[in-house]
C-alpha cells in the first residue's frame, strides 16, 4: 500500500457534504496513522449545483505526495458512488488499475448492479451497501429547508453542521475502510458522528469478489 | 474592534480560508466583497466569521468589483483597515481604482487568488490578472502555500500601514494550487498578532472635525511631485519590508527571506526562476534531478513589487542558465512569452557575469506543471549550458519535442 487514490462521485448540494466527509475523514485518518494524505474536491465541478455530479478526491501514501497540486485522481484504486443512479452515464472507472474496489450506495445487489459497471474486469470487488436505509436517511423532499440552510456549496466555507458523516456517509466510509483497509477502522471510527450506522454497515455489506488481482 | 481571543493552534485549511483567517486575526474594520472564483471561498469564509460573531467588521457586498474597490478606497480614506479581494477578470474590472488607491496612499489589502483571464477564462491559475496591475503602486508578491499566504497577509498590513510606506498591497496566491489545496497552517495566538500588528491609524483620515482633501483635481505642474512621492514610497518600502520580516520571525518563529527563496542552489549550474505554488512541485523535481546528477536548483521570487533588482542580479549571476517559469501571458513582449523574463534580464544587465536566460511558458490555463515537465525544462537548460547559447528565448512547454 504505497500510494492509493480514492475518488468519490456524488451529487451537488444534496449529497455534496457526504462526498466531502468521506474523503476528508479518510485523509485525516491516514495522517493520524502517520502517513501522507490529502483530500480535495474536483476544482471544476465546483461550485456545485443541485444534483449535478461532483467528484471528491483522497490520496493516501507512505511517502510524501509529490503530485499534490494535480487536479484529479488519474488512477483511482477505490471509487465510491454516493447515489446509485450514477452507476450509468459516467466513466467513473476511467484510469482504475487492476484490483480496484467500487462501492455503491444502493438497495440493489452487486449481482444486479455489475451489469451497469463499465470496465468491471478491473475490479477486485464490487461492494453494495444500503447506506440510506442503514443511516435512516430522510431523502431530499423531507430535508430541502435544512439543506438550503446548511449547505453553502463547497466554496471553502464550512458547513453549519460540523459533524462528520452524520448521515449516509457513515455506512459508505465503513464499506471503504472494511473492504480496502485504506485506513484502520479504529482510526477512523472516532471521527464519525453516526457511529451506529458506521458499525451496522460493517456487518451489512454486500461484497462481490471479482477476478482482478492487484497489479 | 474586538476579535475573539485565540490560542496558537494547528489547522488544516486551504489558501482561501487562510487569507480569511489572516483578515480576522488582523481585526479588519471593513470587508468589501464581490464573488468570483476562486476568491469566493475567502469572502464566504469571512461572511461566516462575521455572522458567527467571530469578527466585528462591516461586511459590504458590492454590485461589482469596480464598486468593491471604490468602497474599499472610501473606507480606507476614513481610516479603516480594509480587506478585499478578487480573481481573474474581477481584478481587471476594478482596474481604474488601483492607481487612485495607491495615489492617495491608502493601505487597502487585496487578496488575489489567480485565475486566467478570458480566454481561456477557466478556473485555473495564471498570474496575468494581478501582474497586469504590477505598476500601479501596490506592493505585490506570491505565496506558495496556505501558511505562507496567511503570513503574507499579516506582513502586508504591517508593511503597507507603516507611515514610511502607506501603500496598498496585493497579496497573491495561485488559484487552486494554493487557494483550494489544504495544508497544515499554524494559526497564531491573538497576542502575537497584536504585538506584530498594532492598531491602524491613518495620519490624515477623512473626518468632518478635521477637514482634509484627498485626491483633488490638480494642475499638471502639481503632478510630478505626487508621482515622485509615490515612487519614493515604493523604494522606501524596501527597508520596512526587511524589518517587518525580522519582526515576524521574532514573534512567530517563522523566518522568510522577503525577496527570494533559494532551493538547492549550492553548486547549481542551472536554476528555475519562478513565483508562486509551482515551486512546490519544482522542489520535488529538483531533488530527483539532483539524484540523477543534474546540477539544478530553484530561485523563487517572493516579492515582485518593489522588485528586488540587486538581489535578483546577485542571486542569478551565480548560475550558467536561468529558466524563467512564467505562468503569465505577455503577448508581444520582449521574449514573446511572459512578463517575468524581461525584468529578470533587466536586473541581470549590470552583472559582469550574466547567465543565459530562457523563458518557459508553463502552467498556462492553470494546468499543473508536472514532474516530467520540470525534467524537460531542466534538460533544455542543460542543453543551453552545453551549447553556450539558448535554443530560443521562449519555449511553450508541452508543445515542443
Amino acid at each position: 500500500m504505497a500510494y492509493i487514490e480514492l475518488t468519490v462521485w456524488t451529487r451537488g448540494i444534496i449529497m455534496d457534504k457526504e462526498g466531502r466527509d468521506i474523503v476528508n475523514s479518510v485523509a485525516a485518518a491516514g495522517r493520524l496513522e502517520g502517513r501522507f494524505a490529502q483530500a480535495m474536491e474536483n476544482y471544476v465541478d465546483n461550485p456545485d449545483r443541485t444534483n449535478a455530479p461532483t467528484r471528491k478526491y483522497c490520496r493516501v501514501s507512505d511517502s510524501v505526495i509529490e503530485n499534490a497540486l494535480t487536479y484529479e485522481n488519474d488512477q483511482p484504486n477505490i471509487v465510491v458512488l454516493v447515489e446509485q443512479t450514477m452507476v450509468k452515464g459516467w466513466d467513473y472507472m476511467r484510469g482504475m488499475p487492476p484490483g480496484g474496489t467500487l462501492v455503491i450506495n444502493t438497495h440493489y445487489t452487486p449481482e444486479y448492479m455489475i451489469r451497469f459497471v463499465p470496465g468491471s474486469e478491473r475490479l477486485a470487488r464490487l461492494v453494495c451497501v444500503d447506506a440510506a436505509k442503514i443511516a435512516d436517511h430522510k431523502w431530499l423532499y423531507y430535508r430541502l429547508g435544512e439543506l438550503g440552510l446548511d449547505r453553502l456549496s463547497t466554496e471553502g466555507a464550512a458547513e453549519r453542521n460540523n459533524a462528520i458523516a452524520p448521515d449516509i456517509a457513515a455506512p459508505l466510509i465503513a464499506a471503504v475502510v472494511k473492504t480496502t483497509g485504506i485506513v484502520k477502522i479504529e482510526t477512523i471510527e472516532p471521527m464519525i458522528a453516526n457511529k451506529a450506522a458506521f458499525r451496522a454497515a460493517l456487518d451489512q455489506l454486500h461484497i462481490m469478489p471479482l477476478g482482478a488481482a492487484v497489479a | 474592534m474586538a476579535t475573539a481571543v485565540a490560542k496558537k493552534k494547528k489547522v488544516r485549511i486551504n489558501g482561501c480560508v487562510a487569507a480569511a483567517q489572516a483578515a480576522k486575526y488582523a481585526d479588519v474594520d471593513v470587508i468589501t466583497a464581490y464573488p468570483i472564483r476562486p476568491y469566493t471561498a475567502t469572502m464566504m469564509a469571512l461572511a461566516q466569521m462575521v455572522a458567527n460573531g467571530e469578527l466585528d467588521a462591516e461586511y459590504i457586498v458590492a454590485d461589482s468589483e469596480h464598486s468593491q474597490l471604490s468602497i474599499a478606497h472610501g473606507a480606507s480614506s476614513s481610516g479603516a483597515r480594509v480587506f478585499t479581494g478578487s480573481s481573474g477578470v474581477g481584478v481587471q474590472f476594478a482596474y481604474e481604482l488601483y492607481s487612485p488607491i495607491s495615489g492617495t496612499r491608502m493601505p487597502v489589502q487585496m487578496m488575489i487568488a489567480d485565475r486566467t483571464l478570458d480566454p481561456p477564462g477557466d478556473f485555473g491559475s495564471e498570474h496575468t490578472d494581478a501582474l497586469s496591475a504590477r505598476d500601479m503602486g501596490w506592493l505585490m508578491g506570491w505565496s506558495c502555500d496556505a501558511q505562507e499566504a496567511f503570513d503574507n497577509h499579516l506582513l502586508g498590513f504591517r508593511i503597507g500601514e507603516d507611515r514610511r510606506v502607506l501603500l496598498p498591497q496585493m497579496v497573491c496566491q495561485d488559484g487552486f494550487f494554493v487557494s483550494h489545496i489544504t495544508t497544515d497552517v499554524e494559526l497564531p495566538d491573538t497576542g502575537q498578532v497584536q504585538e506584530f500588528l498594532p492598531p491602524y491609524t491613518h495620519p490624515y483620515p477623512l473626518d468632518p472635525r478635521r477637514p482634509v482633501s484627498h485626491g483633488p483635481q490638480i494642475m499638471p505642474e502639481q503632478g510630478p511631485p505626487l508621482q515622485l512621492e509615490r515612487a519614493r514610497a515604493m523604494e522606501g518600502a524596501v527597508p520596512v519590508i526587511e524589518q517587518a520580516h525580522d519582526e515576524f520571525a521574532r514573534i512567530f518563529g517563522r523566518r522568510y527571506d522577503p525577496w527570494l527563496e533559494e532551493f538547492m542552489t549550492d553548486g547549481a549550474d542551472v536554476v528555475f526562476f519562478v513565483q508562486g505554488a509551482h515551486a512546490v512541485t519544482a522542489r520535488y523535481a529538483i531533488r530527483h534531478m539532483r539524484e540523477r546528477g543534474a546540477k539544478v536548483g530553484l530561485v523563487r521570487l517572493k516579492t515582485i513589487r518593489p522588485y528586488p533588482t540587486d538581489r535578483v542580479k546577485d542571486a542569478l549571476s551565480k548560475f550558467k542558465v536561468v529558466g524563467v517559469i512564467e505562468t503569465n501571458l505577455g503577448l508581444g513582449s520582449v521574449s514573446s512569452g511572459g512578463v517575468l523574463y524581461a525584468e529578470a534580464c533587466a536586473a541581470l544587465y549590470e552583472s559582469p557575469t550574466r547567465p543565459l536566460v530562457v523563458s518557459f511558458m508553463a502552467g498556462m490555463g492553470g494546468e499543473a506543471i508536472v514532474l516530467k515537465e520540470f525534467y524537460w525544462m531542466t534538460n533544455k537548460m542543460l542543453d543551453a549550458q552545453k551549447r553556450g547559447a539558448i535554443e530560443k528565448r521562449t519555449h511553450w512547454v508541452g508543445f515542443e519535442e
